[in-house]
């Protein structure tokens, strides 16, 4: 906990200091307004401060390279993760800030804001969710995130490959523990392996005894969890518990700190984006290094999605300037589908028509509370 | 800024029926509901369903909406209503807990927990509007309805079952019915509000009808007064721009402001009702003890 506390220090500090960090060029103009939609209180305030962090570094690193004109600066508003609180905090940001460009997080906070954003034109970034329903919400709706059923297929033949065939799945009922189910129920027989059961949980849920219990009657070799947020802790604590003692596998929203933390998660592997911090290339290294300076800790998936998020806006925003063109949600989803690749935290990031970024993954475990890649 | 404060301004018009349509129950009729959240989100799907299927006419996906939500309230509150209190704090708190399961289950009507997405936004007579507009209308007729029933013998009756229900009965009123009618005009006005919610959000999903949802609209209308026409709007306001004031203060951190807004909240409720018991607007001898 007081860990967390010392993040949020630093990230406050963060922002605070932010805005002044730059050339003197840059200072001297009205700043670019990076809208942040993250809930900042309520259960799921851990995301908040990781998503922030990752964000304000990447702030830090164009202000100081002076590479845009005008500084950048970000103007938080806290949803906590409720769709009516976000359509306030968006209409805010459209109208009153004037923001250039917004990041966004959960599934149900993005479907609700991308109706504003898409007229006022703004360019609405989702780091976090991983729900396919958010593809092609909007023009301006771009998803800098793998989304989770392309993770699921790049789990599958690894699994394969380790004898983990019989797949049991706990799944939360929503879009994403459904997109996650549908993908195990044709992909794994078709990789060779069985799903051998499906068991949904409520979001809600925070027993878990009675799940634990059915998968271990269906004997598998692995069991796959799709959730997120305050229950994925608490699902590894009640299986291991209640004596499901198989390999536990997932994807990258179990790269958060309340996981690797819980002693039960040791072995747990999952997906998440390839991103090599020490032999990577500069971008990476840079990012890895002054995280790791300023929070004293490895920088997770999260913190790499909205720094690349912040980033783009960066690179896009300075090709609409070489070309004296406005700073508008038009303009940068022009310069974007113009480009496509841009050089990001953990190599190229491609995006397609819909601004769906498409990025290497790698399989990592956990081992002692770190994270090692194994494939 | 005109567009963030007509947002407001509609998100608030819409509110003040939630409130209002509540008062009518808690105030008037002493029935205390904690699921007025359930026909808030009835009213949002039948809404956004003929917005989808049919014809995004705001009208028409309002009369939708407050059919679906007064019918539907009928049926619940019939059995409920033979018992009193705080049992029936208890049997609609169990109505919203299982109303929240349904709504995330009933995928094809709802969306589930992904939500219906893609409705359009209010029109009338095939013309595009603005929501404040029609909402402000409807808060009108709402409450010109409300002042009109409540000068009647329906409105006499429902304070007379509210201050003293054995003695009501005892006098020949039909209080099973009127508590039923008092019930049904709360949610059907609780339907129109959802209606009008799904117009303006393009969006909904069941996160907006939770228990959360039904407690904020009861702390309104207790803040504004209970059995008052125009307590629950003030509170109703209140609730909805004290979040949107704070998030412009600049000596708040922005990153803080979920934190404050929620001991302000607190502070502010329990303040009211030390010196305040029976709200902003209520009579200021209600509620306090005497010794």
């Amino acid at each position: 906990m007081s860990g967390m506390n010392s993040g949020r220090r630093a990230l406050l500090g963060g922002l605070a200091v932010a805005p002044f960090v730059g050339s003197a060029r840059a200072q001297s103009a009205a700043p670019y307004i990076v809208g942040t939609l993250f809930p900042m209180s309520g259960p799921n305030a851990e995301y908040g401060s990781v998503f922030t962090a990752g964000a304000a570094l990447a702030i830090q690193h164009i202000n100081a390279d002076g590479i845009l004109r005008r500084p950048v600066r970000i103007q938080a508003e806290d949803t906590q993760a409720l769709p009516q609180q976000a359509v306030v905090a968006m209409n805010k940001l459209v109208s009153v800030d004037h923001a250039h460009y917004v990041l966004s997080a959960f599934t149900a906070v993005s479907k609700a804001v991308a109706p504003v954003g898409d007229r006022a034109r703004t360019v609405m970034v989702n780091g976090g969710a991983v729900g396919p329903d958010l593809s092609g919400l909007s023009p301006y709706f771009w998803n800098v995130i793998p989304l989770a059923h392309l993770e699921t297929q790049a789990l599958l033949p690894f699994m394969i490959q380790r004898g983990l065939k019989r797949v049991a799945l706990v799944y939360v009922d929503d879009p994403l523990g459904d997109a996650i189910l549908g993908i195990l129920r044709t992909s794994l027989p078709a990789a060779g392996g069985s799903l051998v059961g499906n068991f949904s949980v409520p979001r809600t849920a925070q027993q878990f005894a009675p799940v634990a219990a059915r998968i271990r009657q269906t004997r598998p070799d692995a069991v796959y969890i799709a959730s997120f947020g305050a229950q994925q802790s608490q699902i590894i604590k009640q299986l291991r518990d209640n004596g499901v003692s198989q390999p536990l596998v997932s994807y990258s929203a179990m790269n958060i700190d309340s996981v690797r933390n819980t002693p039960e998660a040791e072995g747990l592997i999952f997906t998440t984006q390839s991103t090599d911090f020490e032999g990577g290339d500069a971008v990476t290294r840079r990012f890895a290094t002054d995280f790791k300076a300023q929070h004293n800790a490895d920088p997770g998936t999260y913190q790499v999605n909205y720094y690349n998020a912040v980033r783009l806006f960066g690179l896009l925003a300075q090709s609409l300037e070489r070309e004296n063109a406005e700073v508008n949600g038009e303009n940068l989803r022009r310069v974007l589908l113009a480009q496509r690749e841009f050089d990001l935290v953990g190599g190229k990031g491609r995006f397609d028509d819909l601004g769906n970024m498409s990025a290497a993954l790698q399989i990592t475990e956990i081992r002692g509370g770190r994270l090692v890649k194994i494939g | 800024m005109t567009a963030y404060l007509t947002n407001l301004a509609s998100l608030g018009a819409i509110f003040c029926i939630l409130a209002a349509t509540l008062n009518v129950a808690v105030g008037y009729a002493g029935i205390f509901s904690v699921a007025h959240a359930v026909f808030f989100g009835l009213g949002a799907y039948a809404g956004a369903q003929v917005s989808l299927l049919l014809v995004p006419d705001a009208l028409l996906a309002m009369l939708a909406a407050a059919l679906v939500s007064g019918v539907l309230s009928l049926c619940l509150a019939l059995p409920a209503l033979r018992v009193r209190g705080e049992y029936f704090v208890a049997a609609s708190l169990g109505l919203q807990m299982m109303a929240v399961t349904l709504f995330s289950e009933a995928k094809t009507v709802t969306g589930g927990i992904g939500g219906l997405t893609g409705i359009p936004g209010p029109r009338l007579f095939g013309v595009e509007v603005s929501t404040l507009p029609v909402a402000l209308g409807a808060l009108a007729v709402i409450l010109l309805a409300t002042a009109l029933l409540m000068r009647s013998s329906f409105g006499r009756t429902l304070q007379a079952i509210r201050d003293a229900e054995s003695a009501a009965e005892a006098l020949g009123k039909n209080v099973a019915a009127a508590k039923a009618l008092a019930v049904a005009f709360a949610c059907a006005g609780a339907g129109v509000a959802g209606a009008l919610f799904a117009m303006h959000m393009q969006f909904v999903n069941v996160e907006s009808f939770t228990l959360d949802q039904s407690v904020l609209i009861m702390a309104m209308v207790i803040i504004g007064g209970t059995g008052t026409l125009w307590g629950p709007l003030v509170g109703a306001v209140i609730l909805l721009s004290l979040p949107a004031g704070l998030a412009f203060l600049p000596f708040i951190p922005s990153t803080e402001v979920g934190a404050v807004q929620q001991v302000i909240y607190g502070l502010a409720m329990t303040l009211l009702m030390i010196f305040r018991p029976a709200g902003l607007v209520g009579d200021l001898s209600r509620g306090k003890s005497h010794a």
